[in-house]
């Protein structure tokens, strides 16, 4: 059975869980004095976790203190990637959507590779495709699409645009499978949705940066463009003559979603092609020839570093990181220090050691707001929820978090880098962009996934399905016949130990409502108060 | 002079500063805002560049001919475009997509008129300006965003962050003060033709607003809960990005309550619609202009979405159910909007990221410029085309390149020509569309 919280989040069904008064077991937990204190307190190695993985966890915060920042990111640095498509493989065939988010949260709620799996969904809302398109029948097609994003994280940039180039996945979303040389007579020319979009979005961006992420304009002031209209006509000429992997002729592809695109060179434009920067391929070189040149002439563009990592400052710490912070990690994508360029490894290790990333500031630009499906995987992943058949089968997703894992609604993401509300962060020049799908409707469907995940699914309902994620409260029932004792607990696991003196001072206050014996109630209660909290939601 | 070159006179002569296109009017509106009654524009945005010049075809034969010589195997057969009879003709003939009967039979009926070949501008521009680069034009042509972004914002080349709506609600805010809602209203997210200084829109779903579950009447001990999470809401939060989620959250409990009380009390539409998502959002506003009373609602703008429109690929398979369901829709919304008895009191209108490519990349199109628009309603001059059709022909007069065609009005007077039917005064409409004054005709002359 799937879990359909489309219709549950959008209509008003929660039962809150009255009965089931806590166990009275428990005491204080006691135990020896802990060893000298950490280089890394329990707090700081929380807030790393949340910038750095799916949601902290008890297990990962004592390693960060055993290895330190850079030892941990070393250690997932050497994980293998937690492929979602042989999960899908072990489950009955056809697979279908909900297997696939099934996989998404296998991997992202239990895999090891945190890390990787934080890259991945970082780089899938950069190199978008969405389910939302004609891949929607192929869900395998998705998760090895997927999955090449994880094996390609700490990989290196230009490897990157190639595989995803080649996917059978990206060539139907945007249009470059099947992309054939011109032929006037029939007023076709070569389709530019992907050499549009790929420049656009995945690597330089509109207008020319400067290192530290700045526009450089003109002496009026006007943004200079990357390209133009005919930069677009000589990359969308390159990109002809590609369809399926073992396809017996263009037109009889073989629809391998499993394997990288093969061109087949009588459908591939062999005229020049002029490129950024004034580049120019000359005539008679075969497709794969002249995508090598075209994908080493974008990656050399001067916009790569800031453009790429800049948005993934934003995915992993801030929405609005320092020009020189951008520029600090900037270097690092253009040299590693071994002349390499691109090396994503290195680069992530800049994003998250950076002071900018690691000192916590009192500036109320700092963080960012989380998206809500960081939030979901941050609630679970406290509690380490669970199914008792061991899936995550949910269905509706996309709807209630306004977000799913590869269902953007276009190739836009959910939103973009620069999206600004209108108010003080508008007024400011400062950007949130997860704020684009907080709107009136999704910011009451978000609170009620986020009541039912606690109040509907919890363990201390004892009837639940075997199907239904559940978190078990237990561990916290102890605490809860002290609201105070209660309130720091979870406020340890939800929020690495730092609360306001409002959301405290309302938690217990909440708590207090219960009498003794009704424990349960105000561990779900305090919880909830917590998790549907703009101090849950913002990460600093 | 041919039919066709007669459209390129009065093109020239747009440009030159002399009258507009087919039907131009003077100005209508007035010299203070006029916030009486009830009216209410219904914004219907077609998310990646719908392909109209597949939806307004010519159908007489020397026209016909160019057209199908420059879209090949995705030109639409000329026997069965649906015959149109615009009130001022032009020379030639035209027919509608085979798809969408119901549009024909509101433009016969007066109710639907034909904005011909708009696209975002800075000041008129002809082919010759464009080639020779003596006329300033919106930065990013043929990007979806930027596009999309020219359309809510009127931006130009301005770094303007508000859309035209968000403006309008800012500059009549202080005559709708009684409204219970605001005045603009989304059923498709969050989208910048809302953004403003000052008013903010609400965002509701199709199936209308969604209740904090957590906080209904009927779960236990609901309203310590709501007012604890509210209690938190209302403390400071020490971010820019708490304070925003604190604000969202506490718009969505104090709008969702008075929207969910006044819906309750709409009346059954026996009007059926679509189920598609077009349709099931136009539903969702014709419930809540039903209940226009209750909420004291006087002016609305209501936005409502599509995608698909982006047909790079297998156009002739898709197209027909893209413009059939606009066309059912809209059919609908008009029909429901006059059981209401507010048939000349709404106006539907579409907006689309651009016009596409005449050229094939084999089985699709790519991202032009101009392209035509449709406006529904009783309130609306129907029945006619406005503005100067273009020539559909590759390398011709109109086209830029690849099959691109120049627009000949703009998006400032298209949204001008609305608001000042909607009720701003001619200072207002200049605070609304800044950039205006760039063209020689502020009011495309398309509503009564």
């Amino acid at each position: 059975m799937i879990i359909r919280i489309r219709q549950a989040c959008a209509a008003a069904v929660v039962t809150v869980v009255t009965a089931c008064g806590g166990g009275d077991g428990g005491g204080a937990g006691g135990g020896n004095p802990p060893p000298p204190p950490p280089a890394i307190s329990y707090a700081e190695a929380h807030r790393f976790l949340t910038q750095a993985t799916f949601g902290a966890t008890a297990a990962d915060i004592q390693r960060v203190t055993e290895l330190g920042y850079e030892g941990w990111i070393d250690e997932q640095l050497r994980l293998p990637a937690t492929s979602q498509l042989d999960y899908l493989r072990t489950l009955p065939q056809p697979n279908s959507q909900p297997d696939r988010i099934d996989a998404w949260f296998q991997s992202s709620l239990e895999g090891r590779d945190q890390l990787r799996q934080r890259m991945a969904f970082a780089l899938s809302e950069i190199w978008v495709v969405s389910e939302v398109s004609a891949l929607s029948e192929f869900p395998q097609a998705l998760s090895w699409y997927y999955d090449l994003l994880a094996e390609n994280a700490f990989g290196n940039y230009r490897e990157l645009m190639e595989q995803v180039t080649l996917s059978p996945q990206m060539g139907i979303y945007l249009s470059m499978l099947g992309n054939e040389k011109p032929d006037r007579a029939r007023n076709i020319r070569p389709d530019e949705n992907y050499a549009r979009e790929m420049m656009q979005l995945f690597t330089i961006g509109l207008v020319e940066l400067d290192p530290d992420g700045g526009v450089r304009r003109d002496a009026g002031g006007v943004p200079l463009p990357t390209y133009d209209q005919a930069t677009i006509e000589g990359f969308a000429h390159v990109f002809t003559g590609w369809t399926f992997g073992g396809s017996a002729q263009f037109y009889q592809p073989s629809f391998d979603w499993l394997q990288p695109m093969e061109p087949f060179e009588a459908f591939h434009d062999t005229g020049p092609k002029s490129l950024l920067n004034g580049f120019v391929i000359p005539a008679g070189g075969s497709a794969r020839a002249d995508l090598d040149a075209a994908l080493d002439n974008i990656f050399a563009h001067d916009n790569v570093p800031p453009f790429v990592v800049k948005q993934l400052i934003q995915r992993f710490v801030t929405s609005n990181p320092s020009p020189a912070y951008v520029e600090r990690v900037a270097a690092v994508f253009a040299d590693n220090g071994d002349g390499t360029r691109g090396d994503l490894a290195a680069v992530i290790k800049a994003v998250l050691l950076d002071d900018e990333a690691r000192t916590p500031s009192s500036a109320e630009g700092t963080g960012k707001l989380k998206e809500p499906l960081l939030r979901l995987t941050g609630l679970w992943r406290a509690y380490g929820a669970r199914a008792e058949n061991g899936r995550y089968l949910i269905d509706g997703l996309g709807f209630v978090l306004g977000q799913a894992p590869l269902q953007s609604p276009s190739v836009f993401n959910f939103f973009r880098p620069d999206y600004a509300p209108p108010g003080e962060i508008a007024a400011s020049a400062r950007v949130a962009p997860e704020m684009q799908i907080a709107t009136d409707l999704t910011a009451a469907l978000t609170t009620n996934l986020m009541s039912i995940a606690i109040f509907v699914w919890n363990r201390f309902d004892e009837t639940l399905g075997p199907e239904t994620v559940a978190i078990d409260f237990s561990d916290d029932l102890p605490a809860a016949s002290d609201p105070e004792v209660l309130v720091t607990r979870v406020a340890e696991r939800l929020l690495g130990g730092t609360i306001s003196t409002e959301l405290r001072r309302e938690a217990e206050a909440l708590a207090a409502l219960y009498p003794a014996g009704q424990e349960a109630v105000r561990v779900l209660e305090v919880t909830h108060l917590i998790a549907t909290s703009a101090e849950f939601a913002v990460q600093r | 002079m041919s039919r066709i070159d007669r459209r390129h006179f009065l093109r020239l002569a747009v440009a030159a500063g002399g009258t507009f296109g087919l039907s131009a009017l003077p100005g209508r509106a007035t010299a203070a805002p006029d916030t009486s009654g009830y009216r209410a524009l219904v914004a219907v945005f077609l998310l990646g560049g719908n392909d109209s010049f597949n939806m307004v075809v010519p159908r007489s034969d020397a026209e016909y001919a160019v057209y199908a010589a420059a879209r090949q195997n995705l030109a639409i057969p000329q026997g069965s475009l649906l015959p149109i009879s615009p009130a001022t003709p032009d020379g030639a003939t035209y027919g509608l997509h085979p798809s969408v009967p119901q549009l024909q039979q509101l433009f016969g009926a007066g109710r639907a008129a034909i904005v011909a070949n708009l696209g975002p501008l800075v000041e008129p521009a002809t082919k010759a300006q464009v080639l020779d680069a003596s006329v300033l034009l919106p930065p990013q042509l043929f990007s979806h965003n930027d596009q999309q972004d020219q359309w809510h914002t009127l931006k130009g080349r301005d770094p303007l962050v508000t859309g035209w709506a968000g403006r309008a609600a800012d500059l009549l805010d202080p005559d709708l003060a009684t409204q219970r809602l605001p005045m603009n209203i989304s059923i498709a997210g969050t989208l910048p033709l809302y953004a403003s200084s000052g008013t903010e829109p609400y965002v509701v779903g199709e199936q209308g607003v969604v209740e904090y579950a957590g906080f209904d009447a009927s779960v236990f001990n609901a309203t310590e809960r709501r007012r604890a999470f509210e209690a938190v809401l209302a403390a400071n939060s020490p971010t820019i990005y708490g304070r925003a989620f604190n604000r969202v959250h506490q718009r969505a409990l104090g709008r969702g309550d008075t929207a969910r009380a006044a819906l309750a009390q709409a009346p059954a539409l026996t009007t059926p619609f679509p189920d598609s998502p077009l349709g099931r959002q136009l539903a969702m506003v014709a419930r809540l202009i039903s209940v226009r009373g209750e909420l004291s609602m006087r002016r609305q703008v209501f936005l409502v979405a599509i995608g698909g429109f982006d047909t790079h690929d297998v156009q002739n398979q898709v197209q027909p159910g893209l413009l059939g369901g606009v066309g059912a829709s809209l059919a609908a919304f008009d029909a429901a909007m006059t059981e209401l008895g507010v048939g000349s009191e709404v106006t539907a209108f579409t907006m689309s990221d651009f016009g596409r490519t005449l050229t094939s990349n084999g089985d699709g199109t790519d991202h032009g410029w101009a392209g035509h628009q449709l406006v529904v309603g009783g309130a609306v001059r129907g029945g006619d085309i406005y503005g100067a059709m273009p020539r559909l022909e590759i390398d011709g007069p109109d086209d830029v390149g690849g099959g691109r065609i120049v627009p000949t009005a703009s998006v400032h007077q298209y949204a001008a020509t609305l608001l000042s039917w909607f009720g701003l005064d001619e200072s207002q409409i200049d605070a609304a569309v800044p950039g205006l004054g760039a063209f020689p005709v502020r009011d495309l002359g398309f509503m009564i």
